[in-house]
């Protein structure tokens, strides 16, 4: 879960009410946000992904304001749109095939007030977590803010030469061109193809020319560092979605907006000639919430006013109207898509308790598939003939197939180690793994076990299939093909079958002692005498009798055979 | 009766006899009890003392024999050395017999009878090996080198209760060791004895099997659930990302569904559902309406639809995609679902995870349910394992909404957070045609299972020790 420091003080000062780190700790078990840990004043938090808000000192108070109810709906944030921003951004069309998403807000501090320390910390800090959350590792969307009175509108986002881009970077006090740029800077070394074109990259410049970044890799030091004092910030996103880019713009918002800061749309210039006035970005979105999917969820019919509350609390808006409500959620809330996702928060406001909890009467009837029955009965078998019952991993090591040889099952593409990085088609493979690891024990050793493998299969429309295996081996000073044969006839007695064994080949098992065993002419069982070189390189110094019986192939002839 | 005595009645020689009682002793036919005793014997030197007299006694001889005195050249002469005059003059004097000297005279009422000198008696006793010497005087000649002690132990045989039962062959027939086929066969067993066991004697070290543990719990988990009125369900293990994700309302670029995620396969490559289907998945996933419907079911996810990202094949990493497979073959409203199966994470591998971990997944579909019914159902299952104690927080997931998580408080661990769960969404219900709402959860057994088996490492729960899984060594 995503999860950040945030500082205590801040936040409680923004909560409107004192709490201690116990009760704190309590209210947010009742939220999407959890308490990891408190360190003087640090705390660490996590919250689920579609509550990315709540990892900001600004919208974790907002929340916190909200259920201790010294504040409830949406927080008055919305300026006018005023003059000075009406040229916005110019997109040029060079970006469209590379990044061609952008979109901002200016959020301007109340009176009286600048960017303190705190919220410049704040807002740097929640900007990269939304870069690596939202905006896929900046790839979705990546953020900017810019102070406003060191830039002039409009700000242009084009795709321009490399030779012709010079700047100061942000954490850097001399100019360098673009090319030495993106060849020597670790951060375009990250994020730079993310914006760069053959010889051309990325550039916001403002009226004047000035290089205000390159996105999504780092701002220009003229125009793109926010400082202590000022008082009116832009606020940006470029990305590959016009989606992506609003959210995370809406989401940096909270920060500001939770300390009384307004904002104002940014109008944006598109290449076609068409023109957005910025303000969706700015005014968030509405959703209807019938009062029968509020029902449906809950269970129980709410009062309108008990709803109403509770969307207040939620710092949500709702506004009645016929056959339910419709609910206004500020531009930091992007998980609010449709009724059920108010639903959840009015419900949740509301508390669920492990008291109200109601268990249906049953109208159906409990059981196993028949399938898994049989395979349960082979277990039970192997358990009964007094083979012991390991349960072993799906994947199996590279060490492992190796040993063995033959045709190499399916290969993870990103295996986490060597250790697991094969999906086992033979219970074989693993069963050798359990020879290796009880060496140290005493003989005779019997096991048996009934799992699953994966074989390859093109008419699969996974491209594999899963199949069931009872496996067994046997190792003591008088195992061998005889017992290992004598083992899968009772086996297969007991579901009133019998087998008729041909000549084959399996690898790791000796030439001449290897058997395949068919069931009304459908290949069902292998068996054999595990070879010495293998038990040798194992370490195992007994003869082991080993055989595997395909119950995913016997079930369908069996089944059959109980219909007859 | 003791051995020696044994074998003169038996006429065998004594290494037999003793070999033919430890071999009876062994097999708890014959007690024997040691007794331990010490008998007082000469030493050469009191053997001489015996045959010569003691020092004293020939050094009072030699006093009458000179008149009643003795210069230290007439006791040389007398015989004595000079061991024996110091020994002699020695006891005299601590007796009282002898004046200051020398010459050496005795004092004048000294008596000279036979009593006088006990140790004579002793020593005489002690040649005839007599029971009734005096211990103090026997003490006294030890330290003078003229007695020594010997120590024997003495073995008393006897017949055990165990003994005395056994049958016992008549004289001159030959017992009868196994009974064979051939033996029953013929019926020559009639009449005759049975040499007799050993029950006490060691026997080849067996083991037999018993249910692995874990898969034993597992299965005991899944009778609840059948208890409750669930049919279990199964899907591949080698899923595409369609079911695994796409139908489940996970977008396409799901930090979770990422290569650092998901295992992928390398070789192989999955079908697309029916085209309708996958139309259907795609429209919600791009907010736009199922077909025949008006709106959309929501504003969909960030991007465009790509139906080549469904067909790759991934392991399946919830079995949540069984219960989406379950849902698209349209299951008969009221229905109940459980799957409890292995799922894959590419995770690295430590005590509390491993790629691989079972789920148990579990849907429930019928009209009037709601949030309610789902806690209903997680503290039922939570008190069919014994914990009793439960506290509900909000949760996400991408295909449920609300979503919540059941916290349950075992004395020993505290509180753990074991039962998320939520209401299927509509984008994941209306693609897949189900109309009713559909309470679904995916419980992490194996955590409940380490709780149950005492188990600290999840590692333990693939038990490949044949040790453990037999209650001793194979």
């Amino acid at each position: 879960m995503p999860r950040t420091v945030l500082d205590t003080e801040r936040l409680l000062s923004l909560a409107g009410r004192p709490l201690s780190a116990s009760a704190l700790d309590d209210l947010l078990f009742a939220s999407k946000a959890e308490v990891e840990g408190h360190d003087g004043t640090a705390l660490t938090v996590s919250v689920t992904p579609d509550r990315l808000d709540l990892l900001s000192e600004g919208g974790l108070g907002l929340y916190l304001q909200g259920v201790l109810r010294a504040a409830h709906g949406i927080p008055s944030y919305r300026a006018a749109p005023t003059e000075d921003l009406s040229a916005g951004f110019e997109v040029d069309r060079s970006v469209e095939p590379i990044r061609p998403a952008i979109g901002g807000a200016v959020v301007r501090a109340p009176k009286g007030r600048s960017l303190d320390a705190g919220l410049l910390v704040e807002a740097v800090r929640f900007q990269e977590i939304l870069h690596s959350t939202i905006g896929r590792d900046r790839r979705a969307a990546s953020l900017g803010i810019y102070p406003v009175d060191r830039l002039e509108f409009p700000v242009r986002y084009s795709l321009e030469p490399m030779a012709n881009v010079r700047f100061v970077p942000l954490d850097a006090s001399e100019e360098v061109g673009a090319v030495e740029f993106f060849r020597d800077h670790p951060m375009a070394q990250t994020y730079g193809p993310l914006g760069r074109a053959g010889d051309s990259c990325l550039a916001l410049r403002d009226a004047r020319g000035t290089i205000l970044s390159l996105p999504p890799v780092l701002n220009g030091r003229a125009a793109g560092e926010a400082r202590v004092g000022d008082r009116e910030l832009l606020i940006e996103a470029t990305g590959t979605r016009e989606r992506s880019v609003a959210e995370a713009v809406g989401l940096l918002l909270v920060a500001f907006v939770a300390q009384g800061w307004s904002i104002s749309p940014v109008p944006v210039s598109r290449p076609d000639g068409s023109r957005s006035d910025g303000t969706p970005l700015v005014h968030g979105h509405s959703v209807d919430l019938p009062s029968s999917v509020l029902r449906g969820l809950g269970g129980e019919s709410l009062s309108a006013a008990v709803v109403e509350r509770r969307l207040a609390e939620a710092r949500l808006g709702g506004h009645p109207q016929p056959g339910g409500w419709k609910v206004d959620a500020p531009p930091w809330r992007p998980d609010i898509m449709t009724a059920v996702d108010v639903g959840e928060d009015v419900l949740l406001a509301e508390g669920v308790r492990p008291e109200d909890g109601l268990l249906p009467p049953s109208r159906t009837r409990g059981r196993l598939r028949r399938e898994t029955l049989f395979r349960r009965h082979f277990a039970s078998t192997l358990l009964g003939l007094g083979l012991a019952a390991p349960h072993t991993p799906l994947l199996v090591s590279e060490s492992t197939v190796a040993r063995l040889g033959g045709e190499a099952p399916l290969h993870l593409r990103n295996p986490v180690s060597g250790e697991f990085a094969y999906i086992r088609n033979r219970l074989l493979l693993s069963h050798l793994d359990v020879l290796a690891h009880n060496t140290r024990h005493g003989y005779p050793q019997r096991f048996g076990e009934v799992a699953p493998v994966v074989v390859a299969s093109p008419g699969s429309d996974t491209g594999g299939e899963t199949r069931y295996h009872a496996g067994l081996m046997v190792a003591s000073d008088t195992a061998g093909f005889a017992e290992a044969a004598a083992l899968v006839e009772y086996l297969l007695r007991t579901v009133d079958v019998a087998a008729v064994r041909e000549p084959t080949e399996v690898p790791g098992v000796t030439r001449g002692r290897a058997a395949r065993a068919r069931v009304a002419g459908e290949a069902v069982v292998e068996l054999g005498e595990v070879a010495p070189a293998l038990l040798s390189e194992l370490g195992v110094p007994v003869p082991v009798a080993w055989a595997e019986v395909d119950l995913t192939a016997l079930w369908p002839l069996v089944a059959r055979l109980d219909t007859a | 009766m003791e051995e020696e005595s044994l074998g003169r009645e038996v006429g065998l020689p004594a290494d037999q006899v003793r070999g033919s009682l430890q071999r009876l002793r062994s097999k708890h036919l014959a007690l024997v009890e040691e007794e331990h005793e010490t008998i007082p014997r000469l030493t050469p030197k009191g053997e001489s003392a015996l045959a010569r007299g003691l020092p004293e006694r020939r050094f009072l001889d030699a006093l009458r024999q000179h008149g009643g005195s003795l210069t230290p050249d007439e006791v040389t002469a007398a015989g004595l050395d000079d061991e024996e005059r110091s020994a002699a003059i020695g006891i005299l004097r601590r007796r009282g017999f002898l004046a200051e000297g020398p010459p050496f005279r005795l004092k004048a009422d000294a008596r000279t009878s036979e009593g006088f000198l006990p140790e004579e008696t002793v020593l005489k006793q002690v040649s005839e090996e007599g029971a009734d010497a005096d211990p103090a005087i026997v003490d006294a000649l030890e330290r003078r080198g003229l007695v020594r002690r010997d120590h024997r132990s003495i073995k008393r045989w006897s017949v055990s209760e165990e003994g005395r039962r056994l049958p016992l062959a008549p004289e001159g027939e030959e017992l009868l060791g196994s009974l064979t086929p051939e033996i029953l066969r013929s019926g020559s067993w009639r009449g005759r004895t049975f040499r007799p066991y050993d029950v006490r004697a060691a026997v080849p070290y067996l083991t037999g099997a018993r249910p692995n543990p874990y898969m034993a719990w597992l299965e005991e988990f899944e009778e609840v659930l059948i208890g409750l009125g669930f049919e279990q369900a199964e899907g591949p293990l080698l899923e595409t990302e369609f079911w695994n994700n796409d139908a489940l309302f996970m977008p396409q670029d799901h930090p979770a569904r990422s290569i650092h995620d998901a295992l992928s396969v390398e070789g192989v490559e999955g079908k697309p559902p029916a085209p309708d289907l996958l139309a259907r998945v795609a429209a919600v996933h791009e907010g736009r309406p199922l077909p025949g419907m008006g709106a959309p079911l929501g504003p969909g996810w960030p991007g465009s639809y790509d139906p080549r990202v469904a067909v790759r094949p991934v392991l399946r990493s919830q079995t949540t995609a069984v219960s989406a497979r379950y849902l698209a073959a349209k299951p008969r409203p009221p229905f109940r679902m459980f799957s409890i199966d292995r799922n894959f994470r590419r995770e690295a591998l430590d005590a509390r995870h491993h790629l691989e971990f079972h789920q148990c997944e579990g849907i429930i579909g019928e009209e009037g349910l709601d949030l309610r019914h789902l806690v209903g159902v997680f503290t039922t299952l939570a008190d069919a394992i014994g914990l009793h104690e439960m506290k509900i927080r909000p949760s996400y997931f991408p295909f449920t909404e609300p979503s919540i998580e059941g916290y349950v408080r075992h004395p020993r661990l505290g509180w753990m957070e074991v039962f998320p769960g939520g209401v299927l969404r509509p984008e994941v219900l209306g693609p897949l045609g189900v109309e009713v709402p559909v309470l679904a959860w995916g419980i992490g057994v194996m955590r409940l299972a380490m709780v149950a088996l005492g188990c600290n490492d999840i590692r333990e729960l693939f038990q490949d020790d044949l040790a453990a899984l037999t209650g001793g060594s194979p």
